[in-house]
This record gives structure tokens, sequence and C-alpha cells, in this order.
């Protein structure tokens, strides 16, 4: 979605091999990446390993200002420079790597679908609740996020994202909805995944898709996460076969990698 | 349920109920719940409860003014368009919202607001003629900054450069959305079942002025004209719901173009008058105005002689005062 | 001294010139007055009774007093007129008059000495506010410059002067307040706030920097001393999507607090074409020590010498040289590195444009040297001498430099050897114009003979314009 044309990029892509020297981009792990961006994070590295594609992470305090579009994660392949899961998706489709192959024009309709869902209710409100929430942005947000620099730009450089983030909060309708009215935002939209993914492995049946990789890469980095209040991740809890879907997930792309 | 909520929307245009998306969706999801509101179309948001439209008065003198606040509002009231929809088709309703106001939106805000033939011939036009008036010069330049800046917060990005690659870019993934709801739609007459619900409701407002402006620059109307059974869903919609509206629009194309130029120019004459008094009238305020300046200013040299031959000031203003009358 | 004088005083009255003082600015004394009193005075010791300043508005009267305090001092006429042309001097160079007047006469009234005199400055103040407006136009950007000086602020010779630039693609702005010790004009401090925005198209780099400094300048002996510390939140992106990624990767935000210092003597007499005299500046940087993020030790140094030759030719050479240390194990930025090459530093280079690179975006090095050596001479068959003639210059000229990162482990032999190998010279011709007293322009016929791959050249005719030249 960012200024990488998707087309310009696949144009320069097609061809050329994966290489074994790819490199993810995301800020640091222990003290400074956020929830919404360690799950976008979480998300690309889902779909590459999905796809079987190795990657190195490298954890850089400036991540987020080398994105080509200002977000995380991006990944370095040979020359390119792709940011976000969307543009990743079709990079490594040109790179004749893709997980939808297999999908019907609904299927493929329906997917999408979901994955704004997702960017659109359960990113959302993961940013809302990292920055419009007083309690959450002074004990979490703004002390991790300018914990690379020092003072005084660190106080700086978080108000002023934190002011960015409130005005988009604001241009999209939601700077007048109240913590528990997110909450329940976000019981819908899992509620909506528990009911889209009912008893199958994955969400389109056998096979894992950039949905699963990105819904995975959310719900994970939310159980996982410590915040000021559990409120998040219990709304998630009460959807078991999310819960179980993100344990398969772990255990089929993540563990026996590690092992 | 003692007396019906109030419901404040834009008045409607190019054979539409209205012409802004946010209202088309809370009128649609009205009509297909059936919900009874009593409808008022004005062209002036200031006189909106909330400052904008659309929004709902409630008969408890509550006002919404977001068209989900406003949809749950009128499900809370047993106006349920959704209420035949499976838990499953909840869900797909819910993704396919997002969907359009991910992907669709922001092209939609780039081709009405920001491509700058669309904004001059169209969006600008409309609003200029139909706000009163000292508000027509003011607010739609406030409104194109306030799209702006929303776009460039969906976005996500440092600015608004890149002109022609932005517009590419949004209209390649609005056509890409299209192009999927459209396959989801595939031949049948609603998203769900025999009746509409919330996501019709959503499609409808997305794409309906879309469809009938006439945009001099039209890439995305084109492409949604191209989809068959998208923009005969927004017409058929068009014909059962909003019958009136939709029977005014054909009533002038029978006509061919004629009338409406002609409906143009009806609306176009006395603002143009409107205009021209305005301008005499400022001009003369401006003439007296000196005139009383320089007045006052020769009075003090000679103030006997003032007292005698009383105000020459106050017979300037007189006249002007009756024009100010006249005018408001 | 008065004795001295005195003999020699004869043509004096006539002609002022003979002062020994600049002769551009004369004192320009009521003649008829003069002669008649010149028989009565001219030998004769005077007091300086009175010293008056006429025209002060909001100008205080202590400052002025360090400046003409000299006056009273004078013995004889001869040196009261040359002390009050200094004080003149002095009173205008705080710049806070437009005008000065010196009248000198007979002491009257009730107090007056048979031989006293009273001196009398006559000054006009400048106004209370200047302001100025630019409009400038570079590659593919116009900019608006509003300049706003508020001259003697607060009575005391104090500048404010605050700078505006609005262009289309970036906004600046600069203020900054200036306070020199009364009576010691040279002592001064300077504050200054700013943000200024530059686009570095050789590296694809676009800076930001928002930041305050505050300086203290003080003259030493022969030598002029600036004492520096600077809080800058540098704001640092890629100039376009192809930026190479080691660019990338220095994006984002950063702290810098640097305390510096600068040396200088300088004893040529002119900054932009000197036919004598020499130029040693030596400055140092540690920053990281206050603060920031940014945590390094710089060094650098420039040395000019320049010798008169025949027919008004000027034979001047020149070096530069620098090295940065990054304390703590931090590497560099790319915005403290050094940069070497263009039309005023080694000629026959792109700008910027020796040294490390990545993809075609040149990195800067952590060392550097560059040498030039230049004859200069007035333009072939001398057409305008005296007026427009004099601006331009022809030069012949042979650079040299090198730039590269040093491995700070490996000792000095080891970097005079690295800064010795891969050697960067050229040679050439052209002309020189000089704009005012602070820049010249160059069009240069340049041949690169050291050139290392990687280096953008520039072989053959180069244009260019710089404050800072080698």
């Amino acid at each position: 979605m960012s200024l990488a044309a998707e087309a310009f990029v696949s144009q320069m892509a097609a061809a050329e091999p994966w290489p074994e020297s790819a490199t993810l981009y995301q800020p640091l792990k222990e003290d400074q990446i956020l929830l919404s961006d360690c799950a976008s994070s979480l998300a690309v590295q889902a779909y590459l390993r999905m796809c079987g594609l190795p990657v190195q992470v490298v954890y850089k305090s400036n991540a987020e200002y080398m994105s080509p579009s200002g977000k995380i994660p991006f990944i370095h392949v040979g020359n390119q420079v792709v940011s976000e899961l969307g543009p990743i998706v079709q990079f490594t489709k040109a790179k004749g790597n893709s997980l939808s192959d297999g999908l019907d024009d609904v299927q493929r309709a329906e997917m999408k679908a979901y994955m704004e869902l997702v960017n659109n209710m359960l990113l959302t409100a993961e940013l809302y609740i990292q920055w419009c929430d007083d309690a959450t942005a002074a004990e979490i947000s703004r002390p991790r996020y300018s914990s690379p620099y020092s003072w005084p730009l660190s106080n700086v450089l978080a108000y002023q994202k934190q002011w960015e983030v409130r005005r988009k909060m604001n241009a999209i309708g939601w700077g007048e909805k109240t913590l528990e009215q997110v909450y329940d935002d976000v019981t819908q939209c899992c509620q909506a995944l528990s009911q889209r993914l009912g008893t199958q492995p994955y969400f389109f049946n056998k096979q894992p898709t950039e949905l699963d990789a990105l819904v995975f890469g959310h719900l994970f980095t939310i159980l996982t996460t410590r915040l000021t209040s559990t409120e998040l991740a219990e709304r998630i809890k009460s959807c078991s076969n999310l819960l179980s879907f993100c344990r398969r997930i772990e255990q089929t792309y993540f563990e026996d990698k590690s092992s | 349920m003692a007396a019906p909520d109030e419901l404040f929307c834009w008045e409607g245009a190019w054979g539409l109920p209205s012409v802004s998306s946010d209202c088309l969706t809370v009128l649609a999801y009205a009509q297909f719940a059936g919900a009874p509101l009593k409808l008022r179309k004005i062209s002036n948001p200031w006189r909106s409860p909330s400052g904008s439209l659309p929004a709902l008065r409630t008969n408890q003198n509550e006002t919404l003014s977001r068209p989900a606040d406003i949809i749950i509002h009128l499900r809370k009231q047993k106006f349920n368009a959704d209420y035949d929809l499976s838990a499953r088709e909840g869900a797909d309703s819910l993704a396919f919202i997002s969907l359009l106001e991910e992907r669709l939106k922001p092209a939609l805000i780039y081709n009405s607001w920001v491509d700058s033939k669309n904004y001059v011939e169209v969006t600008r036009r409309w609003y200029a003629e139909h706000l009163p008036f000292p508000l027509n010069f003011l607010l739609p330049g406030r409104m194109q900054r306030q799209q702006l800046e929303t776009l460039r917060l969906l976005r996500g990005e440092e600015s608004l450069e890149g002109g022609e690659e932005l517009e590419k870019e949004l209209y390649r993934e609005a056509s890409d959305c299209m192009n999927l709801l459209s396959q989801r739609l595939g031949a049948r007459k609603f998203f769900f079942r025999d009746s509409p619900s919330s996501l019709d409701a959503y499609v409808f407002a997305y794409l309906a002025p879309l469809l009938k402006a006439k945009l001099p620059n039209g890439k995305l109307q084109q492409h949604l004209k191209s989809l068959e059974n998208l923009s005969s869903f927004c017409s058929n919609i068009l014909l059962l719901y909003f019958p009136h509206d939709a029977r005014e629009s054909s009533g002038g194309q029978k006509s061919s173009s004629p009338p409406q130029p002609e409906g143009g120019d009806y609306d176009h004459v006395p603002n143009k008058r409107r205009k021209q008094l305005m301008s005499v009238l400022v001009a003369l305020g401006a003439m007296l105005s000196y005139a009383v300046l320089t007045g006052i200013l020769s009075i003090q040299h000679m103030q006997k002689e003032a007292l005698e031959a009383p105000p020459p000031d106050r017979q300037t203003l007189d006249p002007l005062d009756e024009d100010e009358e006249g005018d408001g | 001294m008065g004795t001295v004088h005195a003999k020699s005083l004869d043509p004096l009255p006539m002609h002022g010139r003979d002062l020994g003082v600049h002769p551009d600015d004369l004192v320009e004394l009521p003649e008829p007055e003069q002669e008649s009193k010149q028989e009565i005075l001219e030998n004769k010791a005077v007091v300086v009774q009175h010293v008056n300043v006429q025209g002060l508005g909001r100008t205080k009267e202590d400052l002025l007093g360090y400046e003409i305090s000299e006056v009273f001092h004078a013995k004889n006429l001869i040196d009261v007129m040359k002390k009050s042309h200094i004080a003149r001097q002095k009173l205008l160079r705080l710049g806070i008059f437009k005008e000065v007047e010196v009248l000198i006469d007979t002491s009257e009234g009730s107090d007056a000495l048979p031989n006293g005199l009273d001196v009398t400055f006559e000054v006009t103040e400048v106004k209370r506010l200047t302001g100025s407006y630019n409009t400038m136009v570079g590659n593919n950007e116009g900019s608006m410059v509003l300049g706003l000086k508020l001259p003697n602020v607060f009575g005391r010779a104090e500048k404010l002067t605050f700078q505006f630039s609005y262009g289309t693609k970036e906004t600046s702005y600069g203020l900054s307040f200036f306070k020199p010790q009364p009576g010691n004009f040279e002592r001064n401090l300077i504050l200054n706030l700013y943000k200024v925005t530059g686009q570095f198209p050789w590296s694809s780099l676009k800076e930001t920097d928002r930041g305050a400094s505050a300086e203290f300048n003080f003259p030493l002996g022969v030598t002029n001393h600036t004492l520096k510390w600077e809080g800058v939140w540098r704001e640092l992106g890629c100039l376009a999507r192809s930026a190479s990624f080691a660019v990338r990767e220095e994006s984002g935000h950063s702290l810098k607090s640097a305390l510096s210092h600068t040396v200088s003597i300088d004893s040529r007499n002119s900054a932009i074409f000197p036919s004598r005299g020499a130029l040693l500046r030596i400055n140092q940087e540690l920053a990281g020590y206050t603060g920031g993020d940014a945590s390094f030790l710089k060094e650098d140094f420039e040395l000019q010498l320049n010798k008169r030759l025949f027919w008004d030719s000027v034979l001047s050479a020149s070096l530069w040289g620098g090295m940065l240390c990054p304390i703590g194990g931090q590497p560099s930025s790319i915005a403290d590195r050094f940069y070497l090459g263009g039309p005023t530093s080694v000629r026959g280079f792109g700008m910027y444009s020796i040294g490390p690179q990545s993809e075609g975006d040149y990195l800067g090095g952590e060392a550097y040297w560059a040498g030039g050596l230049h004859l200069y001479t007035p333009l072939p068959f001398r057409p305008g001498k005296g007026g427009f003639g004099d601006l331009f210059r022809t030069h012949f000229f042979l650079n040299a430099g090198n730039l590269c990162n040093l491995n700070y482990g490996e000792g000095p032999r080891a970097h005079l050897q690295k800064m010795a190998e891969c050697l960067r010279w050229s040679y050439g011709a052209g002309i020189v114009l000089r704009l005012g007293n602070i820049a010249r322009l160059e069009l240069n016929y340049c041949v690169p003979m050291g050139v290392q791959s990687g280096d953008r050249i520039c072989d053959g005719v180069q244009f260019g314009a710089g404050i800072r030249f080698l």
C-alpha cells in the first residue's frame, strides 16, 4: 500500500530468485517495539515462513524512518526495499511464491475483505489503545517509543507520534470512541474471524494464506504482549477456535524451525 | 417511540437522494430496515444539530453523526436490516465494509476532492451552488482541506506529494476493490439473500455517487460502469428504494440534457443575480464609507455649519441601511 | 608623541588623508573654521573639555562612553582630530549609526578654558527595525526570504535578526541575538535558534535541522577564538525512493550536542583575493559530552599562504585536513562526516563526489586532506582596470586531496599511508569573480588526473560558487 506502486515492484522483482541474504527490519525487540508494529512484523514473518522464504530479522532503532512508507516492517531483498504485508505479498508473487493461487475469485475477494477487516479494526484498535488510552500511552507506548533517543528529543518524538495517531483517529471517526467501545469492536472483529474460521484448520481450509499470517500476527502478539490491562487479550480468548488456530500456526511454522 | 427520530442529510443531486456517501449509507439503511425517520434534506451543515452531516437527532434528544453509530442506534430500535443474516454472513459483511473503508474510500476522496478537474467542475460547484451565501465561499475550501487531511492520515504518509503516482495507486486499489465486490456479488440482486442488508447500504452509498455524478475525469467511473452487475445493483436499489429521486433523474434523462442545464441555470441565475447585487452593494458600501469618512473629516472643520445643515452623513447612510435590509 | 606630531603638522590640516588612518572614511571637518583655528592652536597644548554626542535616541550613553573616552586624553589639536576620527570609526563599527560626523570647536560658556575644546559627535541612529525581502531561484525550486533586523534593540548595540525563508520545497527560519561587550566590540555573544532544511543530491539525503546554539567570540593577541555550544535535532531522510540502502540506514532522528572551539589567525589583506598574508584556522568539536546521541571528536584545520609576485600576480597555497573519531563504539553519522570535491575544493570532481560511496550515493569519510596551489593573475590585457576588471582574476591551479575512512586501531603510520595512497589530483585554469567580500564564482577548465573508481569527475568546464575555497 505504500508509495511502492506494486506494479513497479513486481516488474523490478520478476525473474530474480529469492536471495539467501533477504533481511526484515523492525524496531528493537526488547525495549522499543510497540504492539501494533510487532503484530505487523510477526504477520510478515509468518507469511514468509509459510512461503518457505528465509529471511533474517534485523533490529534497528530507526526502522520506522528507514522504511520507504514509514511503516513497519520492511524487507530488503537484493536491492529492493518493500514495506508492509500487502506489497510484500505482491512482491513474493512476482518472484513466483504465492499462497492464494488455489483460491477462486469469490474466495480471493473474501480473503482480501477479511484482511482489510483485520487492518481496519484490529490494527486500528491496537493503535487506539497504544496512543489514545492515557494509561497505556504514559506507561508503555511513550517510554518504549522514545527509548532510543536522549532527552529532550525522546519526549518530542513520542508526543509527536501520539499527536499524529490521535489525529488519524479523529479523521476516521474513532476519536470519540471510548475504550469500552474499542474493546467491543475488537470482540466483534474476533467473532467475525472466529465465525469465518469455524472448525477449519486455516481460513481457507487446508492451506494457509496471507490472511492466516495476518490474523496470526495480530492475535498472537496481542496474546503474548503485556499491556496495562489484560482486557484486549481476554476479548480474544473468548473465541477458542482462534486460540487453537494461533497455537497451530506457532507450532507448524515457528517451533520446528527453531528446534 | 412517540416522535420519530429526525435525520439531517445533504440534499440530493444527479438523481440521488443525497450527495454524500455517509448520508446515503444512513438513508439506504433506514430504507432497507423500514425505519420511520423524519427526513430533513438541507444544504447547510450549520443547521444540523452536530454541525456536520449526516446527523440523527433521536427522540431522546441525543445527536449521532457517525453512520455506524446511527445504524447501531436504528438496530437497537429494532430496525435491523441484517436480521436474517447468519453469523457467517454477518462476519462477511463486516469484512467487506472494512474493505470498502480501507480500499475504496481513499480513492473516492481523491476522485472528488483532490482531482482538480472533478473538484472544480463538480464537487465545488455543487457545494457552492447549494450552500447559503457566505458559506458557499468558505465551506467548500475548508471541506477540501479536511478531506485532504483525512486522506493523508488514512495513507499515513508524510505528504501527498507524488500526484500522478498516488492517483494511479489509489485508483488501482479501488478498481481491485470494485472487482472483488463484483465477484462477490455475482449475478445476485443483493449481497446476501433476497433482501438488502447493511453491506448493500454501504456499497450503494459508496458507488452510487461515483456512478451518477457527471465527472469530467471519469477513470474510476469508467471502471465501475464496466462492471455491469455492480452498476445495475446501484440503479436497482435506486429504483426500488428511492423511486422518487430516481424518477426525477430519469425524467430529466428522458428529455435528455436540455432540462438538466436549464435546471442548473434556474439554480444558477438567482445566485448570479445575488452575486451581482452583492458586488454592487460592496462597491457602493465602499464608496459611501469613503464619502462618510471624508465627510466626517470635513465636518470637524466646520462644526457649526454642520449643526445647522444636519447630517450629510445620515443622508448617505440611510440608503445603505435600506439596501442591506433589502438584501438580508 | 605630541611633539612628534606637532613637528610634522604643517601640511596636515589641508590634507586630512595623511592622518595615517583608513582613507575611506574621512573626518569631514568644517574647513573655514578649521583654518581660522589652525593658526592659534596648531602647536599649542589643548584640553578637551566636553565631548558631546548629539542625535541619540534609544542608544544608552554609557555604551558610547567606552568608545569616545580616548578623546579626552588628547593633548593637542592633531591628537584630538586623530582620536576623534578613531572614535568615529569605532562608533560606526557598532552598526547602530547610519552617520557620524565630528565637530571640533573652542569651548564656550562660563567654565571655558582659553585652550579648551569641545568635540561634538553628531550621530544619526539607524532605524529601529529594518526589513529585507529577497527571492531566490535554485535548481527546481524557488524561495522567498524575509529578513527582519532590529539593530540596537536594548540600546547597547545588541542586534536581533530574524530570517524566514519560504520555499517551494521547504521553509527555514533563524532567530539570532548578538550582544557585544560594551567597549570591546570583538568580544561578543551570539545566540541562535534555527530550523534549516537541506537537500544533498550527491548523497540522496535530505536533512532537517532544528537547533539552538550559543557562541562566544573573543580576540586573544593576534588570534580570534570562538567557543560554541550547539544542540541540534537532526532528521535525516532519503531524498528519493531509489536512495541506496546505506543512506536509508542512516535515516531517522538524532540529537547532537556539541562543544566546539575555533581559533584563527588571519593576516591576509582580503578574504577573497588576498595578495599577501596567511590564514590559519583550527576547529575542534566534541559531541556527546554534553548529552545527545552523537558522540565524536572532530578536528580540522585550514591553512592558506599568499605571496605577491611580479605584475600583480599572486601565488597562493592552501592545505586543509581533518579527522573524525567516533567515541564509544558508535559509528559516525553521515551528517557529521567530511566531504570533498567540487568547484571550489578539489576542482575537476563533482560536488562532494570523492571517496566512499554506495550505489552512487557518496557517504563521506572520517578523514581527509586537500591541498591547492594557485597562481592568480589579473585578466589578460587588464580590461576595466581599477573598476569592474578588478572583480575578476584568472588563475592556474593544481589541486590534490584524499578522503577515506580510517581504522583507528592501526596507528598513525598506517593512517598516513592510507591518506597518501589513492590520491586524487587535478589541474586547470579559469576565471574567478569576486561577489562582494564573502563569496566567489569560478569558471574553470579542469583536467582531473588522479582519479579512483567511484569518483564522479567533471572533465572540462566546471562552474561553481563558494564561500570557502581551496
